[in-house]
């Protein structure tokens, strides 16, 4: 077992249990979105964050894959992870502004404004979609392709892909494209809490550029029935 | 090569090897590193062997082929052994007579390198002031071995260092000595190497650990590793040797970027050459011990140089980071516990155990020991790749061993660490470089490289170029990393199209210290250095840019717009007038000309030309436009009635009364553009002509009087602007009285003529004169002043002006200007200097007075004196000048503004004779009487004002001109009274005094001359014709003649039109002239 101090409660954990985890254990709330039970840690939204070790050689990590570790001191909550945790909202809501789940953690941490330019993603990377293909249905139909600005996720060379069982399970956990599973009905995906955000149906022509990796969309062939 | 099969057989070898080693052979060394063979040294190398061959001199000069020696400036460069002389960028010629003078055993000096200071050639390598600062420990390797010999590398007593390590038989002493010696990661992180061995050591492992060699160098301007596998890839095969023996490794991993193909090639000869001799493989030197490399190419992604993403990449997959812990040294490669060590890293390995730990460790500063090897690139006059030890002062290395700026721009930053380093501004060069001191400065080690900026590099465009990297670099897994670049690079850029505001840079900060916080691995962790420290020491250019709209540095094109129009502090249309000239309006030129400038015929004489300095011919390597050439030529031919002044608003009703102090520049165009504005205006004057500087301090013979006079006579008239000689502020009436008078606004711009004083005993005597009582006695009096031999002591314009009216008066017979720099550094115009010279003039530099005698003290010191001076010293009451006793000064320490200080030499005082002494030094305005006026005036006797508004600490009261600002040149002061008078206006209307300011970019369009199918013949600049040397002495006609019609249209023809950018798609029909862009494009 390992003993660890979370927001000064001391907790005990085993070997291997992650922050996230253990904080989680204690009740203590952490957002995330790229991390989902089940699939193995990512660490690529960065939403996770906390403050290890002490001033002034703490750090931010993420706690979905930091390993508890024996006296470590951790804060989910310090102003510090507090201020990195709202950026890192605020430039998910310059790019994602449609997703709901976004939309609903900015509005939770006080988010009212992104100053950022609009823009109106469909994706955030977070992965969650890849590792769900790999790991929980063994397809490794979609991963990442490219790098920086140019990342995207897709089938290798757009190409329609032949061991895609078209499971949707790419897209039932996806944090960011609820917008393409409600298709005919756009307005279900706005929460309506962000007055200051625009509809992205009021920019962009119907959804059409915003298909989902599976060719067809069983969910969009649901609909149309 | 036979195997070895024991460490005695290596030793006999190596003794062998050595013992063959011929040190008497003349022998001629070609650098061919990348940047040898890019700078053509194959070339040279085909001669030399032809000329060997063809001449018979086989047994008489040797070759040697090896790799990079570091002077990247001056490749293709020829090192001759044994005499070390070394020759800069040799030409195929050239090489001929090296190999055969070589073969004599000669040195040929005039292909030498010479001494940029003294202009001598310097004999020995080791002398040069690139190399002379280094401490080459390993640089030095790659001038003696050829790179694809095993052998020479051997009989250097490479390899040798493997008998020490084996010989000892305990891997814990080999870690034991690497941690002695202090060496710390070369790859920026500076991580302790022993300790990381030793953890590796630890790791128990039963599939085997690996070592790593990471040479994916991928920061834009760096290349010490590229230098080190190319040149002496032996090296780093023996440090991996020593390691995997220290911490038990059994595979060894060189991880090199594609890019490197040179560097690929010389290793696998080398990991060849090491196997058939046993040096690798299977119980190397007959030991138990077995360790073998292989190289794997890497694709070129810039994050796979980061260890976790880089471990990824061998495995063949996708190259991004994930999160540690499990550190490498934990799980590596396929879950082998792994060491990643750089290539610098693993080529220090066998110096420690050739030289020993602490002789090692002597070199250096505390916690960072050693030598570290940097590429110094950029904006400097020696650029290549040099090796100093830890901790030595940043001015030493881009002064002293890079030579400091190009030409006589001024070294502004170094950017330290790549794209994840940060800038050091230029004052604080004492920094000394090492981990913890530049980490602490905000900027990183990084792998070394070391990218120079002048004053014609703009921070925030380095910044964003950073970020541009950094946003396609960045692997793009973490959220933060890949968005926070991409927003950072989006702020930036909109700064430097002047789309920033305030709040942009509150965003970017906060943005940036997110990043740096929430990023995952190193290279988002660093990604927000650039604009961290560019805002932390550069943030006044981020203000120019958002609040001015200004590039100072004239590289954002969006605010610069035509450079030449906002180079001139009048924000002249240069490229329209030039325009016009080139389609024959030649009074349409002068119509602009005169809109922006009330003072073209003296501008078109005296003016610093900046329009000239940042053309972007200039700028591209050309030659610039002569602009002020063909302002001359307009001025010359178009009579100024022709002028059509822009529809007057002096009915007004809210005009109002202003009294203008001050008749110069400033003053005349305050009350030009006041008179515009529609008020009345009355111009006071101390002197006797209006004018103020411009007719006492600026010598006939490069403005002629009655261009002058007919200029200011254009701007004066009895009824709106009216003037009043003779007048002193202070003496002959107060600003209150002006006030009295009704008088609703002050506008005070009496200059700076007040001039400095050596500071020297005696410097009342006769004979010593200041430059402006010297030449304002000529100027309107007509006394000639100067007389026998005389001295001028200064640097500046007016010490020039001053020198060469006193060779022009008749009972002169020598003139000697005296200036206690280099000529480089004199502020006077170039041409100026270089005209004085031809007059004549002596140049005596580094030379600074330290003593002024009287007569009566030089006959004690036994000086002889002329005897017709001696009776006339006399009878005056304080003495005559009879010479001045001056020291030679030598380079010393460069100061924060890269400048090297004189210092003076000691023993080294000569004596001149003199007749007349000017003192030239500099000139402050004399501003008791307005300090006694309640106006605040600072130490340096300047007005402190509003820099925006002009405004004093008096109400209604304004000031520009040099009083302000203290001496400078004749347009600044013109554009002060311009700006002046803007903002009186408004002060009288009762409106905002400052104004918004404006992007003043080109927004006329003017069709551009049809250009053939022909190529144009090259033309070269235009330069106005000189009256001859020999007319000018004792003459003070114009110096400067004006050009033809041919050679002005010629010149004006050469013109960029950097307008047509902006205005091309305006005035004409768009949709035809956007829609033919569009086709060319497609």
């Amino acid at each position: 077992m390992i003993t660890l101090k979370i927001n000064g409660l001391t907790v005990s954990v085993e070997k291997g249990t992650t922050l996230l985890e253990a904080a989680q254990f204690l009740g203590f709330p952490i957002p995330t979105l790229c991390h989902m039970e089940g699939l193995s840690p990512y660490g690529a939204c960065r939403l996770c964050v906390v403050e290890i070790g002490e001033a002034p050689k703490s750090r931010l990590v993420t706690s979905c894959t930091y390993p508890a570790e024996e006296g470590l001191t951790v804060r989910t909550a310090s102003t510090r992870v507090l201020k990195a945790r709202k950026m890192v909202l605020e430039l998910l809501l310059a790019s994602c502004p449609q997703s709901k789940v976004i939309q609903d953690l900015a509005s939770a941490h006080g988010i009212r404004q992104q100053r950022f330019k609009q823009e109106h993603d469909d994706c955030i990377l977070c992965g969650r979609c890849v590792r769900m293909c790999e790991e929980q249905m063994m397809a490794k139909a979609i991963g990442f392709r490219s790098r920086g600005e140019n990342r995207s996720i897709g089938t290798p060379f757009d190409a329609k892909s032949e061991v895609c069982r078209q499971c949707g399970g790419c897209i039932y956990v996806c944090p960011a494209c609820q917008l393409r599973c409600t298709y005919t009905e756009p307005d279900k995906a706005i929460c309506g809490g962000c007055a200051n955000l625009t509809p992205p149906c009021a920019e962009k022509e119907q959804f059409d550029d915003m298909m989902c990796y599976m060719n067809p969309c069983v969910a969009c062939e649901i609909k149309k029935d | 090569m036979q195997r070895l099969s024991s460490i005695t057989e290596l030793k006999t070898r190596q003794a062998e090897l050595a013992g063959a080693l011929d040190n008497d052979t003349p022998c001629i060394v070609i650098p061919t590193g990348t940047c040898g063979l890019a700078g053509g040294a194959g070339d040279l190398i085909r001669i030399a062997k032809r000329e060997i061959l063809a001449n018979g001199l086989a047994g008489k000069v040797r070759l040697r082929i090896t790799g990079c020696h570091g002077f990247c400036q001056v490749e293709p460069s020829v090192l001759v052994e044994p005499q070390r002389a070394f020759y800069p960028r040799v030409g195929l010629e050239q090489m001929k007579r090296i190999v055969e003078a070589t073969s004599r055993g000669d040195v040929l000096t005039d292909l030498l390198y010479t001494d940029p200071d003294t202009g001598l050639p310097i004999e020995k390598q080791e002398d040069i002031p690139f190399f002379k600062h280094q401490v080459r420990r390993i640089l030095a390797w790659n001038e003696k071995v050829d790179p694809i010999r095993i052998g020479d590398y051997l009989a250097h007593g490479g390899y040798l260092a493997l008998e020490k390590v084996f010989g000892a038989g305990v891997p814990g002493e080999v870690i034991s000595a690497v941690k002695r010696s202090g060496l710390r990661g070369r790859g920026g992180g500076g991580f302790p190497t022993g300790m990381k061995w030793e953890l590796l050591a630890r790791q128990t492992a039963r599939r085997g650990k690996v070592l790593v060699c990471n040479a994916d160098e991928g920061d834009p301007g760096a290349y010490m590793d590229r230098s080190l596998l190319e040149g002496n890839p032996h090296s780093i095969l023996e440090g991996m040797i020593i390691g995997a023996y220290a911490t038990g490794a059994t595979e060894g991993i060189i991880y090199v970027r594609h890019e490197y193909p040179y560097a690929i090639e010389h290793l696998n000869i080398a990991i060849k050459q090491a196997r058939q001799l046993g040096l690798l493989g299977k119980h190397i030197l007959g030991t138990d011990f077995s360790f073998d490399i292989d190289i794997v190419k890497g694709a070129g992604a810039f994050v796979c140089g980061e260890e976790t993403a880089l471990i990824r990449s061998i495995e063949g997959k996708m190259g991004e980071p994930r999160q540690r812990p499990p550190f490498p040294i934990q799980k590596g490669i396929a879950g082998k516990p792994t060491a990643i060590n750089n290539v610098e890293t693993w080529a220090n390995i066998p110096v420690i155990f050739r030289m020993g730990a602490e002789e090692f460790a002597r070199v250096g500063v505390a916690n960072n020991a050693g030598t570290k090897l940097f590429s110094l690139v950029g904006k400097i006059r020696n650029t290549g790749l040099i090796e100093v030890p830890m901790g030595m002062p940043l001015k030493d290395i881009v002064y002293g061993i890079g030579g400091g700026p190009v030409g006589k721009s001024k070294i502004k930053a170094v950017q330290t660490g790549g794209p994840s380093g940060g800038c050091i501004p230029a004052d604080q060069f004492d920094l000394t470089v090492d981990y913890d001191s530049l980490a602490a400065a905000g900027s990183i080690m990084g792998s070394g490289g070391m990218i120079v900026m002048d004053n014609n590099t703009c921070m925030v465009d380095v910044a964003r170029y950073f970020m541009n990297f950094l946003k396609d670099e960045s692997c793009g897994k973490c959220f933060t990393c890949r968005k926070g670049t991409q927003r950072m690079y989006e702020i930036l850029d909109d700064i430097t199209k002047g789309k920033g505001t305030l709040d942009h840079l509150d965003l970017l900060t906060e943005l940036a210290l997110a990043v740096k916080d929430t990023t995952m691995c190193g290279l988002g962790q660093t990604a927000a250095n650039p604009v961290l420290s560019t805002l932390r020491y550069f943030r006044n250019e981020y203000l120019n840019h958002v609040l001015e709209k200004r590039c100072g540095a004239f590289v954002c094109s969006d605010l610069v717009g035509a450079p030449c129009q906002s180079a001139c502090a009048l924000d002249t249309e240069a490229w329209r007038y030039v325009a016009m000239i080139e389609k024959g309006d030649f009074e349409e030129a002068y119509q602009i000309i005169r809109q922006a400038n009330p003072f073209p015929s003296v501008c078109a004489r005296v003016c610093d030309r900046k329009c000239e300095t940042r053309c972007n011919l200039a700028v591209s390597g050309g030659e610039a436009i002569s602009v002020r050439a063909l302002k001359r030529f307009i001025t010359d031919r178009i009579d100024p009635s022709i002028y059509r002044q822009p529809a007057s608003l002096n009915k007004r009703k809210d005009a109002g009364r202003v009294a203008v102090v001050g008749a110069g520049p400033a003053g005349l165009a305050a009350a030009h553009y006041l008179f515009l504005y529609g008020h009345k205006v009355t111009v006071f004057d101390a002197n006797e002509e209006p004018g103020g500087m411009l007719v006492s301090g600026i010598p006939t013979y490069r403005l002629p009087i009655e261009v002058l006079r007919k200029e200011i006579a254009s701007l004066l008239d009895s009824e709106h602007v009216t003037l009043k000689n003779n007048t002193v502020l202070g003496r002959d009436m107060t600003i209150d009285d002006l006030f009295n008078e009704g008088f609703k606004a002050v506008f005070v711009a009496i200059g700076a003529d007040k001039s400095q004083r050596l500071g020297l005993e005696g410097e009342t005597v006769d004979g010593i004169y200041s430059s402006m009582e010297f030449l304002k006695a000529f100027n309107l009096h007509g006394n000639e002043l100067a007389k026998g031999h005389v001295g001028v002591v200064g640097g500046g314009n007016s010490a020039v002006d001053a020198a060469r009216v006193a060779m022009r008066q008749k009972d002169v017979k020598s003139v000697t200007l005296l200036y206690r720099r280099t000529c480089q550094e004199m502020p006077a115009y170039a041409e100026e200097v270089e005209a004085a010279q031809e007059e004549g003039i002596k140049l005596e530099t580094l030379v600074s007075p330290v003593k002024i005698r009287y007569i009566e003290a030089a006959k004690a010191e036994g000086v002889t004196v002329e005897t017709f001076v001696e009776p006339v010293q006399i009878d005056a009451i304080n003495g005559h000048l009879a010479d001045i006793k001056c020291v030679r000064n030598r380079l010393g320490d460069f100061d924060s503004s890269g400048r090297r200080r004189p210092v003076p030499m000691p023993e080294s005082d000569f004596t001149i004779n003199l007749d007349t002494l000017i003192v030239a030094i500099g000139e402050t305005p004399d501003s008791a009487p307005l300090a006694a006026m309640g106006l605040d005036v600072d130490k340096n006797g300047r007005l402190r004002v509003n820099t925006d508004t002009l405004e004093t600490n008096r109400k209604g009261v304004f000031a520009g001109g040099d009083l302000v600002t203290g001496p400078n040149t004749v347009v600044d002061a013109i554009a002060a009274g311009k700006k002046a008078a803007g903002v009186i206006d408004r002060y009288l209307c009762g409106r905002e005094l400052a104004e918004p300011p404006q992007l003043k970019l080109p927004d006329v369009f003017v069709e551009p001359a049809a250009v053939g199918d022909e190529e144009p013949e090259d033309v070269s600049r235009a330069e106005p014709t000189a009256l001859p040397a020999h007319m000018r002495q004792k003459s003070f006609a114009e110096v400067e003649l004006s050009l033809t019609v041919e050679q002005a249209r010629c010149e004006a023809g050469r013109c960029l039109r950097c307008d047509l950018a902006f205005t091309r798609c305006k005035d004409r029909d768009e949709q035809t002239v956007c829609a033919s862009m569009k086709e060319e494009s497609i």
